[in-house]
């Protein structure tokens, strides 16, 4: 008797909760969701590594800048900037009227507390960086900020887009030592578009509208970000209607989705672009950073630019585009990809594949197979033209590209020792201690291209950024005179320089830049920006314009 | 010996297990190579002050224990140092005040993560552990008495299915089938759901725990039966059971008073092993089902050298381990009165 009671009490509560389900999904409030394969690690962005905890922040949060789906910068809290003759002191005017999702008013002061907290915060590891000029931060007035700089920096708003505007209210008790990095910052009080609604760590964020937002206010009411473990089920996901959008699809699985009903594919350049690079050991002993850890073990052919000069000729990047990517990537020029718009030189020529070219660069250069086993060995036949070839094991793709350029290589003479390594035994490895040959790896870029310009900078080996050990006078000194440079046309010139000097040196092969790839569902909301040149259907460019389908 | 003297010596087995793994937690992860303040990102943004700070915070700037200052890298420290200034007393006297510390990646209380964690996995292996055990004794028994029948040909079959059927595969095969038919598609709640009464709440949690328990069961069942039904097809061949027969017995009689006793010992063994080592998550049912258990957090904790969490999460199975052999070897003293006087 007592089971049955009990039976019925859950079937009640069943058919309860089916009835409460229907509610939600046919009648007043509509709910964006999102699927992704992994949410954020912290909602405090001081401390927060992953680019989910950045998207969450973008439509939580407001900043001084946004970043546009054409790749520019426009003022967002801001109204207007004036930037004083020598470029040392940026006056800001910002919105009137602005609040805080718990009421508050958002002024100059928040603004300033905000850069202020960021520039005495080193344990802020990611934003640090972007104050790295700033001298000091005032607001005289309620909607003025002045930021006065100890050098001139161009593309201030790169640094202060990401620099999101704390509510100094909540924040001035966790603002001390240890306090700020510690602080978990759950409730996410900000003033964007979308305010916290729940999170559960490792499962889902639910957001909701912000009805007080300044800008256009979204015409959703709720947005779900949900959690899904395997890029399998994200697939099914969207296909069973269980979420109306997913962040990435892999690309073998573009095809099946796009025979699915009411499931639209897009792709696009990442909001934050990124390539997959090849790396040669190509330091000079000189430049060995021994007191830094540099062991410097690479193979002395690499150092050769006649070598890698020929495995660039025969490398077939559209090959490897077709096969690892199945087509959705474009082939890569130098470390800055094309999604960066104006600042990737577009006048650069690459290496046509060629590999008799690659033959008789090597036969020239004296590389010759001294005894007859199909492999070359160096000029003075003391080594074989064997590489170690290593990549990170948690990159998918590599492993497929290893095994088609030891293919492509074999063609010249060359082979390749493959093996995957966990990637933070492979930092170990490469940077700054140099004990490799070659390395699959990638980099993601910021909106201002000086963080990926700074890579094959000398200064930059011993700290194990510059993984190639390329040194080249006029490289550094062009990368010098661009981080001063306030002339934008002066100094994509020097932008464009420098990736001719890495591309001519052959320090990286750069098989491809990949696309974004997200899907949609055609029956649930309309209006998704996906025929900008980004494609980000997560940013708020997006999700403060979709409606419900009628 | 009597019972008492051998659960105490027991215990204090178990105890000096604990205090073993506490120490090896410690320095096993720190062996491996890498740098906890990087968590293997490599970003021109890091800048060598940032990386300072962020060990600072976390401690890592202390030496790993007197004379050793770090272990992977191996660099040798000062020997004459407060051993309350190095990282590896810090770590006993916060684990004896109960703390275990704040997660690297998380940046919030290990205890708290594991707490949460814990109790999904508990939620998502109890109910397939007890459903497991119910089928494979039930049918191993069936199968064992009705031996060489077809019954017995059945279950011999389904169980050896059961047991070699890929995890992640009948996962993802229920998975596919379920999400097709209005089961939830992964997660452990419909997000929203926070607003619902209670009840309502609990449903949508059974309803999410429904395939990924199944998955479980139908995994963990095939074991049971097959083990069942040969340890119990053993205890019917001795011969106190012929002279059970003789005595004129039912078979029920001889399954329940005589055999089912000295059957069930291996199995015992086998739940408790089981058990034990399922609280440190059954990752591949975690992942088909995007169930946020203990599996997922331990392995993401290994990519990202987040040692709290490690240590943290590692002394948990280490204890449950430990607690279910425990509880096997109390068992034992039960079903088994040789234990008792040996």
């Amino acid at each position: 008797m007592k089971q049955k009671a009990l039976y019925i009490l859950v079937l009640a509560a069943l058919i309860l909760s089916a009835c409460g389900g229907l509610a939600g999904g046919g009648g007043q409030p509509s709910v964006v969701r999102i699927g992704w394969a992994s949410g954020p690690d912290s909602l405090n962005i001081g401390v927060a590594w992953l680019a989910s905890a950045y998207t969450i922040s973008e439509l939580t949060y407001s900043s001084m800048y946004e970043f546009k789906l054409d790749g520019t910068l426009g003022l967002d809290l801001g109204t207007k900037e004036t930037a004083s003759a020598d470029g040392l002191v940026y006056t800001y005017k910002i919105r009137d009227g602005v609040k805080f999702h718990d009421g508050q008013p958002l002024t100059a002061k928040d603004v300033a507390f905000t850069y202020n907290l960021v520039m005495a915060h080193e344990d802020f590891p990611t934003l640090h960086s972007y104050v790295e000029h700033f001298v000091s931060v005032e607001a005289p007035d309620a909607s003025t900020v002045v930021i006065t700089l100890d050098q001139p920096i161009p593309n201030i708003a790169s640094k202060l887009v990401f620099l999101y505007i704390l509510p100094e209210h909540i924040w001035k008790d966790h603002s001390e030592d240890d306090a700020a990095a510690a602080y978990e910052n759950l409730e996410m009080i900000g003033s964007g578009p979308f305010k916290m609604l729940e999170y559960k760590p490792n499962e889902f964020i639910r957001l909701g509208v912000n009805k007080d937002y300044y800008g256009a206010v979204p015409k959703v009411d709720e947005v779900i970000f949900q959690v899904f473990s395997s890029s399998d089920v994200l697939i099914q996901a969207l296909k069973t209607g269980q979420v109306d959008m997913i962040t990435s699809v892999p690309n073998t699985s573009v095809e099946t989705l796009k025979s699915a009903e009411n499931v639209k594919v897009v792709t696009g350049a990442p909001l934050s672009p990124d390539l997959e690079d090849i790396i040669f050991n190509m330091v000079d002993p000189a430049n060995c950073p021994t007191a830094d850890g540099g062991l410097c073990t690479g193979h002395p052919a690499l150092r050769d630019k006649q070598v890698r000069l020929a495995m660039a000729y025969a490398t077939d990047k559209n090959k490897i585009i077709e096969i690892v990517k199945l087509g959705l990537a474009t082939p890569g020029i130098a470390l800055i990809p094309s999604g960066m718009g104006e600042w990737f030189n577009i006048e650069v020529k690459d290496f046509e594949y060629d590999p008799a070219k690659g033959n008789q660069l090597l036969d020239e250069a004296g590389y010759k197979d001294a005894n007859g086993d199909g492999i070359r060995d160096m000029p003075d036949g003391s080594r074989p033209l064997t590489f170690r070839m290593n990549w990170p094991s948690s990159d998918n793709e590599a492993p497929r590209i290893a095994e088609l350029l030891s293919e492509m290589w074999r063609e010249l003479g060359i082979t390749l020792e493959m093996q995957a390594v966990e990637s933070d035994a492979l930092t170990s490895k490469c940077c700054p201690a140099l004990d490799y040959d070659l390395m699959i790896w990638g980099w993601v870029a910021d909106p201002d291209p000086n963080s990926l310009l700074i890579v094959p900078t000398t200064d930059q080996i011993p700290t194990g950024y510059n993984e190639t050990g390329y040194s080249n006078p006029r490289y550094d000194e062009l990368f010098a005179a661009q981080g001063a440079e306030l002339d934008k046309d002066k100094r994509i010139k020097m932008a464009w320089e420098m990736q001719q000097l890495v591309h001519d040196d052959v320090a990286y092969i750069i098989p491809y830049y990949p696309y974004a790839v997200q899907a949609y569902r055609t029956d649930r909301f309309t209006g998704w920006l996906d025929t900008e040149t980004k494609l980000a259907l997560e940013d708020p460019s997006s999700l403060t314009i979709i409606e419900p389908v009628k | 010996m009597n019972r008492w003297t051998y659960i105490r010596n027991k215990a204090i087995w178990s105890l000096f297990t604990i205090i073993f793994v506490v120490v090896l937690n410690f320095f096993l992860f720190r062996v491996l190579p890498g740098d906890p303040a990087r968590q293997g990102i490599r970003d021109p943004r890091l800048t060598p002050e940032a990386i300072e700070a962020i060990r600072i915070r976390f401690g890592l700037d202390k030496p790993v224990i007197n004379c050793i200052q770090t272990i992977n890298p191996f660099r040798a420290g000062s020997c004459e140092i407060n051993p309350l200034d190095t990282q590896f007393f810090i770590y006993v006297k916060n684990l004896l005040r109960g703390e275990l510390g704040i997660s690297f990646y998380y940046n919030r209380p290990v205890s708290e993560i594991l707490g949460e964690r814990l109790w999904n996995t508990i939620l998502l292996i109890g109910g397939g552990q007890i459903l497991s055990i119910i089928v494979g004794v039930v049918f191993g028994i069936l199968s064992a008495w009705k031996a060489r029948t077809p019954l017995d040909y059945g279950v011999l079959v389904t169980g050896l299915v059961a047991w070699s059927l890929p995890t992640f595969w009948l996962g993802i095969i229920l998975l596919f089938w379920g999400s097709t038919h209005g089961f939830p598609i992964g997660g452990k709640a419909t997000p929203g759901m926070s607003s619902y009464p209670f009840f309502a709440q609990l449903t949508d949690m059974l309803w999410h725990l429904l395939l990924p328990t199944l998955t479980y069961t139908i995994v963990f069942m095939g074991e049971y039966m097959l083990i069942m039904r040969s340890s119990l097809l053993d205890v019917l061949s001795e011969d106190y059971i012929l002279t059970a027969k003789a005595k004129g017995l039912s078979t029920f009689q001889i399954l329940k008073d005589h055999a089912l006793k000295n059957g069930m010992l291996p199995l015992v063994t086998i739940i408790a092993i089981n058990l034990g080592f399922t609280v440190g998550g059954v990752i591949q049912i975690e992942s088909v089902f995007s169930w946020p258990g203990l599996g997922g957090a331990l392995f993401e904790a290994v990519s990202r050298r987040d040692f709290p969490m490690l240590q943290g999460g590692f002394l948990l199975i280490a204890i449950s381990v430990i607690l279910a052999n425990f509880l096997a070897d109390l068992m034992y003293s039960y079903l088994d009165p040789r234990v008792q006087t040996e």
